[in-house]
């Protein structure tokens, strides 16, 4: 029984996952200068996760060479309303008529931010089956059969820099797998995780795209 | 963020029969505890201070009781009894929203105002809560809870009128898996205050009739400085001689 459960916790399922980069323009991160994440929320089905925003943040905090993020709900409150879903610039472009409102382009140059990554996207289930069924009884119990599902994580980050008011490029994640549930007396999970393996592929290239090092 | 989950008592009884019987009745009890379950919200969320120009006017504003009390309660199949008190967090939220808004905000008491009391006032604000409602993913089919809140707010003139009254609705939403069910709907409320309360920030002062009306204020005298104030008998106004 120790065998399986240890068994179940260490299996995991294949991840298939692709990265694309568009740059429009050079970039480099100055010491002191800061970036900000920010999830797309629109008012829609849709939305990005806060937890995959919060995993690009931590790994881009980690490493030898970590980059200064302002927190995203801290960035929200200092410049509110305009950063809120329905007020937020959809383009780079915006900007110029943004930095024009009072207060605004000093509260960002007090910060030092100098990009902005706007993370858009989220990871959906696009295929199941398979069947399992547990019973318990007087005698014992215990779970027979297969189901599976494959999810799809698909994300895009925008970067703006702030000081240009340009947009520098994009970075695109896509990520599938098909994770199992296997019932042999004991329920034996098969994870994948194509969101996890999205945000570590999204936040190494982002990384080297800030840094100017792709 | 304060959240008070609250059970219903359960009044319990021994009935004194057999083993069945009180498997019966606790299930039963168990039914009715769960079908009977309320949650309570006390709504509470960060208040940021909006980045906007003043609007150049002394304004008076009026919170209804209602207002300042907003409840709302509802009762959904499946998950119980919601009562959800947004009352304090809407009122604080507008008190910090326009004191920034305008030059400066005093609260006055139900108008129509006597002519003293308009006196130092250019106009007077009134905000109301229209409506408010939830969803839950059960409900929506969603990933998430989400909330909305629909606002009436007007605006008087020093002389009464009504410079216009806007209906603008909040939207929020919060991802169902982060927080309990109560968290969620919590956190939908405080960003549906919160985007209404960006959409009064941003497109009030572009609205034409408040335009006019600001054009018809006086023009705010500054703060005298501490050598002006020295040398200036309080009260007593320079006349400036025309050129």
């Amino acid at each position: 029984m120790a065998c399986l459960l240890a068994a179940s916790v260490s299996l995991s399922g294949c991840v298939s996952s692709r990265i694309e980069q568009s740059r429009d323009a050079t970039t480099g991160i100055a010491e002191g200068e800061a970036m900000v994440l920010l999830g797309r929320a629109s008012y829609n089905e849709k939305q990005t996760e806060e937890s995959f925003t919060e995993c690009i943040a931590d790994a881009l905090n980690q490493g030898s060479n970590p980059i200064r993020l302002i927190p995203q709900e801290q960035f929200k409150d200092d410049l509110y309303p305009w950063f809120e879903p329905r007020t937020a610039p959809t383009s780079a472009d915006e900007l110029g008529r943004l930095f024009a409102q009072p207060g605004v382009k000093n509260r960002i140059d007090d910060a030092n931010v100098r990009y902005l990554a706007w993370i858009d996207g989220d990871t959906i289930t696009i295929d199941s089956g398979g069947s399992m069924s547990c019973t318990i009884s007087s005698f014992g119990g215990g779970c027979f059969g297969m189901s599976y599902w494959e999810e799809d994580a698909s994300y895009e980050a925008s970067i703006w820099d702030l000081q240009s008011m340009t947009s520098t490029g994009q970075i695109s994640a896509d990520a599938t797998g098909t994770s199992y549930l296997a019932g042999v007396v004991v329920p034996i999970p098969i994870l994948a995780r194509p969101g996890n393996a999205a945000c570590k592929g999204l936040a190494t290239q982002l990384r080297a795209f800030i840094t100017g090092e792709s | 963020m304060r959240v008070v989950p609250e059970l219903n008592k359960i009044a319990c009884f021994s009935p004194g029969g057999g083993l069945r019987l009180t498997g019966i009745v606790l299930a039963m009890a168990l039914v009715w505890t769960l079908s009977g379950c309320t949650t309570s919200v006390v709504v509470e969320g960060s208040v940021p201070t909006p980045l906007v120009a003043k609007i150049p006017a002394q304004v008076g504003v009026y919170y209804s009781d209602e207002f300042r009390n907003y409840r709302y309660q509802e009762v959904i199949r499946d998950s119980g009894t919601w009562n959800i008190d947004l009352g304090s967090q809407n009122l604080t939220f507008f008190d910090n929203l326009l004191e920034t808004l305008f030059e400066s905000v005093a609260e006055i008491p139900e108008p129509p105002l006597t002519r003293e009391k308009m006196a130092s006032l250019d106009g007077v604000f009134i905000p109301r809560i229209e409506k408010y409602g939830f969803l839950t993913p059960g409900i929506s089919g969603l990933k998430f809870y989400s909330a909305s809140i629909e606002y009436r707010i007007a605006l008087y003139d020093k002389a009464g009128q009504k410079v216009g009254d806007w209906n603008i609705i909040g939207y929020g939403k919060s991802e169902g898996g982060m927080f309990t069910a109560d968290e969620a709907v919590n956190e939908a409320t405080v960003l549906a205050i919160r985007d209404g309360g960006a959409r009064i920030a941003i497109e009030l002062i572009d609205q034409p009739s408040v335009r006019a009306w600001i054009d018809t204020l006086a023009p705010l005298q500054p703060e005298p400085t501490a050598n002006e104030a020295e040398t200036t008998p309080a009260g007593a106004s320079e006349a400036v001689p025309e050129a």
